[in-house]
């Protein structure tokens, strides 16, 4: 069996799971949620104007016909209008896309280099007090609310100190950057804890092997040991681990869009959550599971070809 | 006699644990000749692969320390070599193979490239070209067929045997003065493990370097070694030829070793009756007996034997014979 | 005989980790910590701790004095009563979550990957899909449904986020299922209940043990982004919504509430983490001597 149809495989096995995202969706948000229309119209409305919504909405379709609904905005992308706002989904989701990626793409490259580097250089001194140091900072850094940090980097860095802008967006590359500077730290600062504890794990793993104890009897430095030989092994679950995490920029970072005013796609999620805004919660969840799905495929494929060693059967 | 290429004297190496200080290698004094094999038997815990890693200087700090000793090549002192000197030496003069064969290469680079790896480090002088040339000898020097194309293979596509023969041809790319084998055969089947034994001398011959030999495996003893040190719990206790320690041997431990070998009488195809073992277990490093650290299990046991001030040292008891045991005192 | 080897080696992996655990200072004060929060949290149930928390004992914004050391809030109740009180919901939290996660994880994990087959291939689709949504659309979901509330925290937290743990165990239970003692088991006619929960269970819970820890904390922390979305804990004061009040409260200057709950949480979500490393350190043979 060779990549191509190895890949096609695993292509195949993202069916299931999306028609499966499609029923949990389905049941959850048209089954039992409860009547929307309640929430929508308000306490006041009488029966038939519920009933009037609930026959524009199509909610009192067959069961099968709304399920089927799913599947297909799944397969099509046409997720029908929000709502609230009355906007083609599919729009507004173009729309927030960019302000989204202005943000989370910069945010996840820097955090990621970051901590692969801070884990190298602790697994260097690993044991030593620096590493001993580290390790803690990053369980204390885990250990705060993210929401905390969000509250008390906009509030004393951008409000008390006025080094950053409290909030807003403007499009268009460099207007964009001002915004989303403060941004882009909270998120380095948020994720540095659990990815130099998650690489230096990997990087140590690595160092106690026994290929690492023949690299040095054939006279090769720490250094070249380092990034050569146990930076090429940790790089196979250092790669899944990056690529696992791609998906989830989809939603953006949804705490951070709403505090900072970005109308990215955290910023659209979060206002369908508080206005019970169905059509784009039910969107923006089969978009980031399909692309959760699509990734943990690419995920597996990457794997194959990175490691010699996985045969594939 | 002939060349002596390296002398140990007095080797202490330390290891801080949780529980205290433990001293794995407890004044051992060992001699490499060139072109000779010297065996260092022991159970496991008696020190002999820590004193190995001690020569090429690869105990991990921390935990473990060299304390004490001195090792001597050609005349140059290793202990007080810097780092970067010590590099020099590691894989080109003195190389060592490792018990694991299974995970001693680097799964993710081709064999090519990790004996290439070494001529790029210690003989700098050659070419890309003469470096895979030069690859691919050694391939062919240590019996893997069609070199050429397997030079181009991840270590997992090789077999157990396989893989120690690359070990041994990354070892020897550099025409190395000593070899220390770390029970180069005890992970691999008991054909395999004659054919690798078999490499190593006919390399042995070949390249005359001095050899290191250290396992638990009296019978890999017999077979290789010239000369043979008997380690238990970090010290020396008999040491001379391989004919002195198999055919004269002194110590009760080494005594009790050859005695606990099983084997059938030829003629009968028949199982001696009964196999002799050695009572009793081998004392924690943390609670060793005062004295020889042998009495609990020792049958020749004296009073002299427990007492703690009594100096126990390893004694000439014939020409390049020496035991250390106080009933030869 | 006067080796110490022999009781050394008969020493079970448990006891081996609790020594383990007894040496390491950071453990046993991480431990302490627990604790300590456990014992206000119980004290806070009964109305010894916090019961005043909503009786006015001050102006409204009151900054940290003698009176009280944590300041007042928007109406003049002592946030050191609240935070005290919280103390009660986060431990809950903390616990319940970590129940229901690990009773789901453990049990849907065991079976797939015991029976193997069609029953493991349908679980694995089941948590396959239910991983490739995102958490924070599910909790949305199930509270839609919940209504608000504790109850409703609980389930929501608990309900998402035993998928992880459910893979370790199938994983571990698949490694175990054909060793020698379960065949042993089996020879001895044992049932699929007995091998499974008598025999391999108990072989696999160091790894439910270090996900407790785990799952206590996330889901501490996991409150206060609820509270943040409107769906937390009404009724009573609790981390998050004290965390959550505060933005509205910093542009005024009050910091002190965002400070109180932020600091009450670092304590106690640290001391997990701390001990969680600490049990892992101990318990997991793999990671042992690094």
């Amino acid at each position: 069996m060779n990549i191509y149809s190895y890949t096609f495989r695993r292509l195949l096995y993202v069916i299931p799971v999306v028609l499966g995202v499609s029923l949990i969706i389905f049941v959850l948000f048209n089954l039992v949620a409860g009547d929307p229309t309640a929430i929508l119209l308000g306490k006041h409305a009488s029966a038939s104007q519920m009933a009037e919504l609930r026959h524009e909405l199509g909610l009192d379709r067959p069961w099968l016909a709304q399920y089927f609904d799913v599947v297909r905005s799944a397969f099509t992308f046409d997720f029908g209008r929000s709502w609230s706002t009355k906007q083609e989904i599919f729009e507004m989701i173009k729309a927030g896309a960019i302000p989204s990626l202005t943000l989370s793409f910069p945010a996840f490259f820097l955090s990621t280099v970051l901590a692969i580097i801070v884990s190298l250089f602790v697994s260097f001194y690993r044991g030593g007090v620096v590493d001993r140091l580290v390790v803690f900072v990053c369980v204390a850094l885990m250990s705060i609310s993210s929401l905390a940090y969000i509250l008390f980097g906009q509030w004393f860095l951008a409000y008390y100190l006025g080094l950053f802008e409290i909030s807003g967006y403007e499009s268009g590359f460099p207007y964009f950057i001002p915004y989303v500077l403060l941004p882009i730290i909270i998120w380095m600062v948020l994720s540095v804890g659990p990815d130099v504890r998650f690489y230096r794990t990997v990087v140590l793993d690595e160092i106690y092997q026994d290929y690492v104890r023949t690299a040095r009897s054939k006279g090769l430095s720490e250094r070249v040991i380092l990034f050569k030989h146990v930076l090429k092994n940790a790089m196979i679950p250092i790669i899944t681990y990056v690529l696992i995490k791609i998906p989830f920029l989809i939603l953006g970072a949804l705490l951070l869009e709403s505090f900072f005013s970005i109308p990215g796609l955290g910023s659209i999620t979060l206002n369908a959550i508080n206005g019970s805004d169905f059509p784009v919660i039910k969107a923006m969840t089969i978009l980031s599971s399909i692309a959760y799905i699509l990734f943990s495929v690419f995920t597996d494929v990457m794997y194959c070809l990175v490691d010699p060693r996985v045969r594939l059967k | 006699m002939a060349d002596k290429i390296l002398d140990v004297k007095d080797l202490v190496v330390q290891f801080n644990t949780d529980r205290g200080v433990v001293t794995a290698v407890d004044g051992v004094s060992l001699e490499v000749f060139k072109g000779r094999t010297l065996g260092i038997v022991g159970e496991s815990g008696s020190g002999k692969s820590v004193t190995a890693l001690a020569i090429m200087r690869l105990i991990p700090h921390p935990p473990g320390i060299i304390k004490n000793g001195v090792v001597k090549f050609r005349g140059e002192s290793l202990l007080d070599k810097e780092m970067v000197d010590m590099r020099k030496i590691r894989g080109n003069k003195i190389s060592m193979i490792f018990q694991e064969p299974m995970t001693s290469l680097n799964p993710v680079f081709t064999i090519g490239n990790q004996i290439e790896e070494v001529l790029e480090l210690h003989q700098s002088d050659l070419s890309k070209e003469q470096r895979h040339k030069k690859a691919v000898e050694m391939l062919s020097l240590v019996g893997i067929p069609s070199p050429e194309k397997r030079i181009k293979e991840y270590p997992h596509q090789l077999s157990g045997g396989m893989r120690q023969r690359v070990m041994i041809a990354i070892s020897l790319a550099c025409e190395p003065d000593i070899l220390i084998a770390d029970e180069p055969t005890t992970a691999l089947d008991v054909t395999i493990q004659a054919q690798i034994l078999e490499l190593m001398k006919k390399l042995q011959k070949e390249l005359g370097m001095g050899i290191i030999m250290i396992t638990h495996d009296l019978g890999v003893v017999a077979e290789t070694c010239d000369d043979v040190a008997v380690m238990y719990c970090g010290k020396i206790v008999e040491q001379g030829t391989a004919d002195h320690i198999f055919n004269n041997p002194r110590h009760p431990y080494t005594k009790g070793l050859l005695e606990s070998i099983p084997s059938f009488d030829a003629t009968t195809g028949d199982a001696k009756d009964r196999l002799p073992t050695i009572e009793g277990m081998v004392p924690s490093l943390f609670e060793l007996p005062e004295g020889c650290s042998f009495q609990d299990r020792c049958s020749k046991c004296i009073s002299q034997c427990r007492q703690p001030q009594e100096v126990l040292a390893l004694k000439e008891v014939a020409t390049g014979h020496a035991v250390s045991c106080f009933n030869h005192y | 005989m006067s080796s110490a080897n022999a009781p050394q080696m008969s020493k079970s992996l448990w006891r081996h980790a609790l020594d383990s655990l007894k040496k390491d200072r950071y453990a046993m004060i991480a431990l302490a910590v627990v604790l300590l929060y456990t014992l206000i949290a119980l004290l806070s149930s009964i109305g010894v701790l916090g019961a005043n928390w909503s009786q006015e004992v001050g102006a409204s914004y009151a900054a940290p004095d003698m009176n009280n050391i944590f300041g007042t809030d928007i109406f003049g109740r002592s946030v050191l009563e609240k935070t005290i009180k919280g103390t009660e919901v986060a431990m809950s939290v903390g616990l319940v979550v970590a129940l229901i996660a690990i009773a789901i994880g453990v049990v849907v994990g065991a079976i797939a990957g015991y029976f193997g087959g069609l029953i493991d291939e349908l679980i694995v689709w089941f948590y396959t899909t239910f991983s490739s949504i995102p958490g924070i659309m599910l909790l949305v979901a199930i509270t839609l449904i919940m209504g608000k509330g504790i109850i409703a925290v609980y389930l929501a937290l608990g309900l998402t986020s035993w998928v992880q743990l459910a893979r370790l165990i199938r994983g571990e239970v698949i490694k175990h299922k054909d060793r020698e003692y379960v065949q042993a088991a089996s020879a001895i006619g044992s049932s699929h209940f007995r091998k499974l929960f008598i025999h391999i269970i108990p072989n696999v819970m160091h790894i439910v043990i270090i996900n407790f820890s785990l799952q206590f904390q996330f889901a501490i922390k996991s409150e206060v982004i609820l509270s943040y979305l409107g769906l937390g804990v009404q009724g009573q004061p609790s981390w998050g919504t004290m965390i959550d009040d505060a933005k509205l409260e910093l542009a005024r200057g009050v910091w002190w509430q965002l400070a109180a709950a932020t600091f009450a949480m670092f304590g106690v979500v640290l001391a997990f983490n701390i001990l969680g490393d600490a049990l892992r350190d101990a318990l997991d043979p793999k990671l042992k001597g690094k």
